[in-house]
């Protein structure tokens, strides 16, 4: 049946939950577009043979342009959908993405992804005229001030303002301002204590 | 040098600074760290924390952040070493010392300067007088500059007069120097509890909570548990946070707006020591209680049959006392522990109550202190995964939150299980004779390869074990002297290091001050055979040895303490 | 709030707003973006001004001994309003990125005199965004697809925000003579007027007008 290597591509994004993404799927890219270009060359036979009077192939023609649209835009929603997901994630993880993350995405959609980080990046600086403001911090309402953190794994030294260095060991409990912190708990460095 | 107005001495002293909190590994520290990070929190006073379980660990986390910050809080650890000595800080950092550990070194007393002690000054510190320890390097160097060519004989004699006289005055100062060093040093104990201290520097400061209050008497139960104070001490704690259990915790009787059912609650109890009971069966609690299992005897085959006795004398079904306490029959709760009590009086346990407090929150949570205390330590203690020391540390930390009940739990099972152990282990030495005496201690070598050996490789659990193991074999022996000896226990530690720990506890009689001398002695049996020992533990009492030289160390100890 | 600064200017030349005011603008904006379903009216001036004022508020604070109560509260005060303006920021980026098509041609065809629902940062983000993509879309796929088929209308194919949507909102200023359309075949359109304090829940689209105006305010 036509259109069903293209539906493959759209289950695969459903499946894969909550922003994961999934290995670009190159392979089905190409089978779908193959798919399309025979299509088109049975279309582009049909309709010569159609306009010198065979008009009983003209159902078939309008049957095989649906099926070139429906895979056009089963095409065109997998990889919207996955530029939604990528660009999720520099919200979530910063200009630097994780390796694992970085080998399901092909070049072209790494292209998209430094485009977007530049794009983004000049808007933040331009904000209020002055040094600009960075969006990707403060997520969260503020609840206080300070917070209590809890180091996971071993960091090194990490420096606060005013050049105050703090030895982040696995396991040393901090208490530091708020922040400070945000970056380095989105990477899982520390971890926010309630009590 | 002791602190007298805690607030404005160390307080406000760190109040805009950055505060480096090493925490020693037992439950009392746990509950001093729980209380003064309440307090940083509220002020905002940006402190790191990093739990130390030795002397090694915390010279490494000195040497690690002493470039990062100028004031240092040690609790539950540091008193009884000279920290200037060991660390070698630059002048300008201070360490403030909030430690139980007895004697306080005595260069941290007198120092002015950078040792800040954040302890009650319990009159049992005698500490010896400031001139008989330390003494001017004035008269020592002048002795031959002036030359004076009329009368140079008469004075020549005079001046070797003069000196041969300070040279002996010297030496006598010196020697009792010695002398009174040795009676200060000899003997290890205990002081009040690092959680009260700090309750009470939140109390001084009006910044006092119910959750605040909690800690501090955990941490007290802490050292009940573990033995370390005095049952005279206990109490005269017990009576002092009753005052501030009554004040937080006062509600009229007849006030229309009582607190609702899910506010924490602080009670005074007079609770039966069975351990865990509420969180268990009645029949195991008191199977793994040291209290009643020593009493009864329950290692063999009569003791048994007195339990079943006693359980008869108080009418309780063995049925209902083997189910989980929360099943029992609420008839046979009603006057439960004055029933348990009275029958105990019969079979010759006439200490089966304790004053103590408990915790309610909600319809289901209800904690005796003592219940807190085991569940944290086993946490701390905990060998079933390959964790490290301080994943453990950060474990029984949290499990102190009310918020994380899951974890407490975690705990109360582990802790059933490590005193099954403990009661299992007990028993196998006691009827396998394990236990011999070397003449001026009781000695007792867990093999490798016991069941269990492993729970025990751990400082608390090893010392926990050796009292509940005296406190049985006084029971057991017939031996009217070997019920007055102390007592040194070993364990393996590393198999493949070769490595033991052994750890020495002060006899148990009913008046005894809890002071033990091992400390000292073995520093000396050590010093005397070269053996290689590591006394890493803040308990000078508890140390690591090498297998191979195990038994010449044991016959120095013996030669030295006979 | 901030009303205690010293010596703290309003900012923005053209209209004198105290901080107090300007803050309370920037939370209706807010608010206001958060829960219609359409990109606003861009508010240039106030996102300046409160920039403005955070860096002021800033200075003061370094310049303030610490440990003081105030001086948490006022660092409180500066953390909240940042809080505040990225989320705002946000919230615009987030509608622009996923009506790009749609706001673009909004622009494209705005009148004359009508106010832009971007600013020129905006505008150039937006731009870059559907280049960005169409690039993405064309060398990935399209470029490899049948020659009539090479060219996707974005504008057919990326959803359209839905100004059917309820929204709730307060009066501020009373309106009389609102036409509401009918949602139904068998209803009939009618006419409401709007009491001054009042809250409805209305579909967006009828009351549109009036939130750019700032008559009412959602909630």
């Amino acid at each position: 049946m036509f259109g069903e290597k293209a539906i493959e591509l759209i289950r695969e994004l459903h499946r894969a939950s909550d922003g994961q993404l999934p290995a670009f799927n190159e392979d089905g890219i190409r089978q779908v577009l193959e798919e399309m270009k025979a299509l088109y060359e049975q279309n582009q036979a049909d309709v010569n043979e159609a306009k010198s009077g065979h008009s009983e192939l003209i159902s078939t023609i309008k049957f095989r342009h649906c099926s070139l649209l429906r895979n056009r835009r089963c095409i065109v929603a997998y990889l919207y959908d996955r530029l939604l997901r990528i660009r999720a994630l520099r919200w979530e993880y910063g200009s630097v993405l994780p390796n694992a993350v970085r080998f399901h995405m092909s070049a072209e959609e790494m292209e998209w992804f430094n485009q977007y980080k530049k794009s983004l990046a000049t808007y933040m600086r331009s904000i209020g005229g002055g040094e600009g403001l960075d969006l990707t911090q403060d997520i969260k309402p503020p609840k206080s001030l300070y917070i209590e953190v809890r180091c996971l794994k071993d960091y090194g030294e990490f420096e606060i303002d005013d050049g105050t260095i703090i030895l982040l060991k696995k396991n040393s409990q901090h208490f530091l301002p708020r922040w400070k912190c945000e970056q380095l708990i989105r990477q899982g460095i520390l971890e926010h204590v309630l009590s | 040098m002791f602190l007298s107005d805690f607030r404005k001495e160390f307080y406000e002293v760190v109040l805009n600074q950055r505060v480096l909190l090493l925490v020693a590994s037992d439950v009392d520290a746990l509950c001093a760290c729980k209380i003064l990070q309440a307090l940083f929190q509220c002020d905002h006073v940006q402190y790191t924390l990093v739990p130390v379980s030795g002397w090694q660990e915390l010279e490494t986390a000195f040497l690690e952040h002493k470039d990062q910050f100028q004031y240092f809080v040690l609790i539950n650890c540091g008193a009884n070493i000279d920290l200037l000595e060991v660390l070698q800080p630059e002048e300008d950092i201070i360490f403030f010392v909030c430690d139980t550990h007895r004697p306080i070194n005595i260069v941290n007393v007198y120092n002015e300067t950078q040792i800040k002690l954040l302890v009650k000054q319990d009159n049992d510190l005698e500490i010896p007088a400031y001139d008989d320890i330390f003494r001017d390097e004035e008269d020592s160097g002048n002795e031959s500059d002036e030359s004076e060519p009329s009368g140079k004989r008469q004075r020549f004699e005079e001046e070797v007069v003069e000196r041969t006289m300070k040279r002996r005055q010297r030496r006598e100062w010196e020697a009792r120097r010695q002398e009174i060093l040795f009676d200060y040093e000899q003997y290890e104990y205990h002081g009040t509890s690092c959680a009260m201290m700090m309750f009470e520097l939140a109390w001084i400061m009006s910044k006092d909570l119910n959750d605040m209050l909690w800690w501090a008497i955990v941490g007290l139960t802490d050292q009940w548990v573990q033995d370390k104070i005095t049952q005279m001490k206990y109490v005269t704690d017990i009576g002092a946070l009753q005052r501030h259990v009554s004040r937080h915790n006062h509600r009229n009787g007849d006030e229309e707006n009582s607190l609702s059912i899910d506010c924490m609650r602080i009670a005074f109890e007079y609770d039966l020591c069975l351990a865990l009971y509420q969180h268990w069966s009645l029949y195991e609690s008191l199977c793994n209680t040291c209290y009643t299992s020593a009493s009864l005897k329950l290692w063999s085959v009569q003791g048994q049959k007195k339990l079943q006795e006693f359980f008869a004398d108080m009418g309780l079904p063995l049925k209902q006392v083997k189910q989980k306490f929360h099943s029992m029959d609420i008839s046979l709760k009603e006057n439960l522990r004055e029933m348990i009590e009275e029958s105990a009086n019969k079979f010759g346990m006439k200490d089966l109550r304790v004053q103590t407090f408990s915790i309610h929150f909600g319809f289901k949570n209800k904690f005796l202190a003592s219940d807190v205390v085991y569940a944290a330590s086993s946490l701390m203690e905990n060998t079933e995964k390959d964790e490290s020391g301080t994943d453990n540390f950060i474990k029984a930390l949290d499990s102190l939150s009310r918020s994380n009940l899951d974890k407490l739990h975690q705990g109360l099972e582990l802790a059933k299980k490590q005193l099954c152990a403990i009661q299992r282990t007990v028993a196998s030495c006691i009827c396998t004779n394990l236990v011999i005496s070397q003449g001026p201690f009781l000695y007792c070598y867990l093999m490798e390869g016991t069941p269990d050996v492993k729970l025990f490789s751990r400082p608390i659990s090893l010392c926990l074990l050796s009292k509940y193991l005296l406190r049985s074999f006084i029971y057991s022996t017939k031996n009217k002297r070997c019920k007055l000896l102390p007592m040194v226990m070993a364990a393996p530690l590393d198999i493949e290091q070769g490595t033991v720990i052994m750890v020495g506890i002060p006899p148990q009689t009913e008046s005894s001050d809890k002071k033990n001398f091992f400390g000292r002695a073995f520093e000396k049996a050590a010093e005397n055979t070269n053996s290689r020992t590591l006394h890493n533990y803040f308990d000078m009492s508890i140390i690591e040895l090498k297998m191979e030289d195990r038994s010449k160390f044991l016959d120095a100890l013996i030669s030295l303490l006979s | 709030m901030a009303e205690e600064q010293e010596g703290s200017d309003a900012g923005s030349e053209e209209v004198l707003l105290t901080p107090a005011q300007l803050i309370r603008s920037l939370e209706q904006a807010w608010m206001n973006e958060k829960f219609a379903p359409e990109l606003l009216e861009s508010k240039s001036e106030v996102v300046e001004c409160v920039v403005e004022q955070l860096e002021h508020m800033e200075e003061n604070l370094k310049r303030a001994k610490g440990g003081d109560l105030k001086v948490s509260i006022h660092r409180m005060e500066v953390e909240r309003i940042r809080y505040v303006l990225s989320s705002y920021l946000r919230c615009r980026l987030r509608k622009i990125e996923k009506f790009f098509p749609h706001v673009l041609e909004k622009e494209k065809t705005r009148a004359e005199g009508d106010p832009s629902i971007l600013s020129p940062e905006e505008f150039a983000f937006a731009k870059e965004y559907m280049a960005n993509t169409e690039t993405h879309f064309r060398n990935v796929a399209l470029k490899h697809m049948p020659p009539n088929l090479q060219k996707v209308d974005l504008l057919k194919a990326v959803t359209k925000p839905n100004l059917d949507s309820f929204v709730f909102l307060r009066v501020k200023e009373r309106q009389e003579n609102i036409l509401v359309e009918p949602e139904t075949d068998e209803q009939r359109e009618y006419v409401i007027d709007l009491d001054e304090d009042s809250q409805h829940l209305i579909r967006y689209k009828t009351i549109a007008p009036l939130v750019a105006s700032g008559a009412v305010q959602l909630i």
